[in-house]
């Protein structure tokens, strides 16, 4: 192991592992992080399916109970190995410090017993959890069924790019009570670990404890992933992140493995140029606050994050000057965001500074705000498109694009896109509908684009939570039911006899 | 001679004339001198009509050149070659294309009549026959293509310095001069096309073959279509407006569909067709060989196992480069195809096609930059101009001093180390050059393993998969 090295600890069901035999480099040139062989250890990560009982076991209250108390033993300030984990991501985040340190003290109200109370209730429902809940029937129906949610044995692929997807992914696995098999991502490799750790130093020997693994090894690493790519080891697969990924895993599925896509995403805001236009310019400055904030919170990095900014000339023409004029606005904004909240990347994209040098030097119609070194940029299009390279749009770019009808903004939205910021009120209850039916899976006012962490909703169009669980049926069809359908079979043989009689 | 009297007399045209090693007999300061010189007139010879340098200059502030470092600012990005809409191509709106690429060039381009055109090998074909630009378009792998103004005489004076080098590079002499040897050409890819090697091997077959009856081309009628080349960045473009399933071929495209599925359908046994033909016609002769490594490679596989080796003329010139095309070949790869050949070295050059002449690798494996291409290594974040010393890495960028009718300055997506600062390279040779570990920063950015939710970088689906699927479609 290299010295200078930090430690990611290969974490398995409540042990951890002494191995630090591999090396990789960090988000920082020059830098590495050391983590187990996970080859060497894969055939200790997966359980058999009776290793499951203990968590069938458990009640939701024991579950509340244990996430509360881990809530306190997380707090930053006291825990060592979240300190640890904060130092690593400053390495290989793209956040400022003061957005990763606001983070980590987020994680552990996540773990709240009010919080988590929430978040089972509204996103899978805590009747399904402790009992088998009968399900409505109609009146003379002779076969009652109940059905619960049970705990998956699940690999969760998880993204790096906020530090809190990993310790929300123990969560939910503790809420779910599955058995989670946690692959860190190489941009964030120790949070996730660094609550897997704390809950050792909690609880050893505790079922959620015992039902969670947290290691990285290197995307497609074949030893490993074959291993676990088995549907007597897995049930479920959770991936987030890259469709290179995505793809990956899609070509490695074996059936009986059900996968979670959760694809990589983007936000885009769709503006009523002629409400614009009625704004007086503090009116439109604030407007363009809210723009700044939704391109610019989380430096972009976010699945949410504003990329394209659509600026719908409805009742007159395309406004190219009223769309420089929000431009040059939102880039101000931009600049003043507080560091707790946004700052220039840290490693803005070098081919995209080089598109935005491009279109400043050659006249084709554009205007380029910003966009001089790593601080941002918006830019303007004036023919109805978004720049070619919109597919670059990061470390705080947005690209402003009038267009003359609605439905030039709605073809861009597809299954691609999770957030759409809308302005004003009234234009976005005339979209939301259709906005919907295009593919988009979040609706927000203009300035709105960044969850509230007070709020848990449906994610990416889908029920994660409820997904995650395995939704078993337990029918109880009565005493008649049970003697009415074996006669019913008895008749149709009957019948079947009959008809073949002739030839006899 | 007094260091002005260099300075003056040296034209960067002259080079191309003379012995390719003549211009190192330049000390460190005579050379940048000349350089400098020569920098200077060219900015202020096209300032005044280049529109884009102007915008460039007038932004950063720069109205004189003072010395080297004064030129950093005045570097075009890489990204300005492409800097045209996409949607220009989709509506073939080539007058506007032609505009914009005049903005470029001090060829008077407004008597180039754009009408009428369909596709973009139309339109470079349209330039070819109406002006004297021979332009060159990039691949458009990571994105849309760039098209690079070339003039006829900038590809004559390449060629020429291609031969001299070989010749030369050596020892002077130690190499045929290709361009009185008359060595028939052999080249594994396409004859035609307008992309850099196209365009190479077409002087190539002018000035050193004397003519097609003197060549051998794998395709020698099929064009390498730059309309092929720029789906995938028109498909990106597309998906990302919303109509991604709806990607139109245009009629021109699906003409040469078929085609197109054909050849590469046919490509493995036309390649062997191809190599038994280069035996059966030119076995034991000297050629002039262009080819890849691995295409060589399993070429010289076969032919040892069948018992052939040293197959053709001792003064065989083998010119090849770019990489292994990201496959592992065995140790000893490169002796077998020696071997197979009956050759005893190779001629490899560092090129780009932003820049008229390459840089020739030693034995060591480095690229010595020749006298007329003006290296800066900048910081990759930054842009700033790092400084002269050896062993330092960074974005590579030069200033073309062969380049008499556009702007020469250019900021390439290579990372490169550059030496010759400190210390000259051990093969003997003096001057500066870039060490063999080249890589794109496009590929070396964002790391091995980085996953995000937020979603950048990627596209759905390539050209090729857009093209199977239609043809598909059409069975």
């Amino acid at each position: 192991m290299r010295p200078d090295c930090l430690r990611v600890p290969l974490v398995i069901r409540g042990q951890v592992v002494d191995d630090y035999a591999r090396s990789f480099p960090t988000a920082r040139a020059g830098d590495h992080f050391c983590t187990a062989d996970v080859a060497a250890h894969v055939a200790r990560l997966p359980i058999t399916a009776p290793a499951m009982l203990d968590l069938a076991s458990l009640r939701f209250c024991d579950v509340l109970d244990y996430l509360d108390f881990l809530s306190r033993c997380l707090v930053p300030a006291t825990n060592l190995h979240v300190q640890r984990a904060f130092e690593l991501s400053r390495r290989s985040s793209m956040l400022s410090d003061a957005m990763l340190r606001e983070m980590y003290e987020r994680i552990p109200t996540l773990f709240r017993r009010e919080s988590v109370m929430h978040r089972a209730s509204t996103l899978l429902g805590l009747e399904y959890l402790d009992d088998w809940l009968e399900l409505p029937a109609h009146s003379d129906a002779r076969t009652r069924a109940r059905v619960r949610a049970f705990g998956a044995r699940t690999l969760h692929i998880v993204a790096g790019n906020a530090p809190v997807i990993g310790p929300v992914t123990v969560l939910h696995n503790a809420i779910t009570r599955g058995d989670a098999i946690i692959k860190s991502p190489w941009n964030d490799p120790l949070s996730t670990a660094a609550v897997a750790l704390t809950m050792i130093d909690m609880a050893r020997d505790h079922p959620l404890t015992r039902h969670v693994s947290v290691a990285y090894w290197k995307g497609g690493d074949s030893k490993v992933e074959h291993a676990l790519y088995d549907p007597r080891h897995i049930e479920k697969i959770v991936a987030w992140g890259g469709l290179s990924g995505i793809r990956h895993v899609i070509q490695s599925l074996p059936p009986g493995v059900d996968l979670i896509a959760l694809d990589p995403k983007q936000g885009m805001a769709v503006l009523d140029g002629d409400a614009l236009a009625r704004c007086e310019s503090s009116g439109l400055r604030e407007l363009a606050r809210r723009l700044a904030l939704d391109i610019g919170l989380l430096n972009q990095e976010a699945c949410f994050s504003t990329r394209l900014v659509y600026l719908v000339g409805r009742c007159r023409p395309t406004d190219f000057d009223l769309a420089c004029r929000l431009g040059e606005l939102a880039f101000e904004e931009l600049q003043a965001l507080p560091e707790s909240l946004s700052n220039p990347h840290p490693a803005f994209d070098p081919e995209l500074k080089a598109e935005l040098d491009a279109l400043r030097m050659v006249d084709l119609g554009y205007r380029v705000f910003g966009g001089s070194a790593n601080e941002g940029s918006i830019v303007v299009s004036p023919n109805g498109n978004p720049v070619d390279f919109a597919h670059r749009l990061a470390g705080r770019v947005a690209n402003i694009v009038p267009v003359a009808s609605v439905e030039q903004a709605l073809a861009a939205v597809g299954s691609w896109t999770q957030t759409v910021s809308v302005y004003p009120d009234a234009f976005r209850d005339e979209l939301r509908d259709r906005l919907a039916c295009q593919g988009a899976q979040r609706i927000v006012p203009l300035g709105a684009a960044m969850m509230d962490p007070e709020i848990v909703t449906p994610q990416d169009g889908m029920e994660l939570l409820r997904r995650m669980c395995r939704w078993v049926v337990d029918e109880s069809p009565t005493a008649t039911a049970l003697s009415v359908r074996a006669d019913g079979l008895a008749s149709r043989n009957n019948v079947s006899s009959l008809q073949q009689a002739p030839a006899s | 001679m007094t260091d002005l009297d260099h300075t003056v007399s040296w034209n960067p045209a002259r080079f191309a004339e003379s012995c390719y090693d003549e211009a190192r007999g330049l000390s460190a300061g005579q050379l940048r001198d000349m350089q400098l010189h020569w920098i200077r007139r060219r900015f202020s010879e096209m300032r005044p009509h280049l529109q884009v340098l102007e915008r460039l200059a007038g932004e950063r502030g720069v109205d004189t050149i003072e010395c080297l470092e004064n030129v950093v600012p005045l570097l075009f990005p890489h990204t300005v070659f492409k800097s045209y809409p996409l949607g220009w191509i989709e509506q073939s709106r080539f007058d506007l294309l032609t505009r914009w690429l005049a903005g470029f060039s001090l060829l008077d381009l407004s008597g180039v009549d754009s009408s009428g055109l369909d596709s973009i090998d139309g339109w470079i074909e349209r330039l070819d026959e109406r002006t004297e630009l021979r332009v060159i378009h990039t691949f458009g792998t990571t994105g849309k293509l760039s098209f690079i103004p070339r003039t006829r005489e900038e590809w004559r004076v390449g060629g020429l310095l291609v031969a001299r080098c070989i010749r030369d590079w050596h020892g002077r002499g130690s190499c045929p001069d290709l361009l009185t040897a008359r060595l028939p050409i052999v080249c594994p890819s396409y004859r035609f096309g307008a992309g850099a090697i196209q365009r190479g091997v077409a002087s190539a077959v002018e000035a050193y073959a004397g003519g097609n009856a003197n060549t051998l081309f794998l395709y020698p009628e099929t064009r390498f279509s730059a309309d092929i080349a720029s789906l995938a960045g028109r498909l990106r473009a597309a998906e990302l407006r919303g109509d991604s399933g709806e990607i139109v071929l245009t009629p021109y495209l699906k003409g040469r569909r078929e085609e197109f599925a054909r050849l590469e359908r046919d490509r493995v046994p036309d390649l062997s067709r191809f190599f038994a033909e280069t035996v059966r016609r030119y076995s034991g002769q000297n050629l002039y060989l262009l080819g890849v490594w691995p295409v060589l490679y399993d070429w010289a596989c076969a032919g040892l196992n069948a018992g052939l080796r040293s197959l053709f003329g001792p003064h065989t010139v083998l010119h090849t480069g770019g990489g292994t095309k990201g496959r592992e070949l065995p140790e000893g790869w490169r002796e077998r195809i020696y071997e197979f050949l009956g050759v005893e070295r190779h001629h490899e050059f560092y090129a780009m096609s932003e820049l008229i002449a390459g840089s020739p690798r030693c034995t060591l494996g480095n690229y010595h930059l020749p006298p007329v291409t003006v290296p800066f290594l900048l910081h990759p974040k930054t842009g700033d101009l790092l400084p002269a010393h050896d062993r330092l890495r960074g974005r590579f960028a030069a200033f073309d001093l062969l380049a008499s009718h556009s702007w020469g300055g250019v900021v390439s997506g290579d990372e490169v180390t550059l030496g010759g600062w400190d210390r000259p390279c051990t093969c003997g040779r003096g001057g500066l050059y870039v060490e063999p570990d080249i890589r794109r920063y496009a590929v070396t950015e964002g790391g091995s393993d980085k996953i995000s939710c937020a979603r950048a970088n990627d596209v759905y689906r390539s050209a090729i998969e857009v093209f199977t699927e239609a043809e598909k479609a059409s069975a």
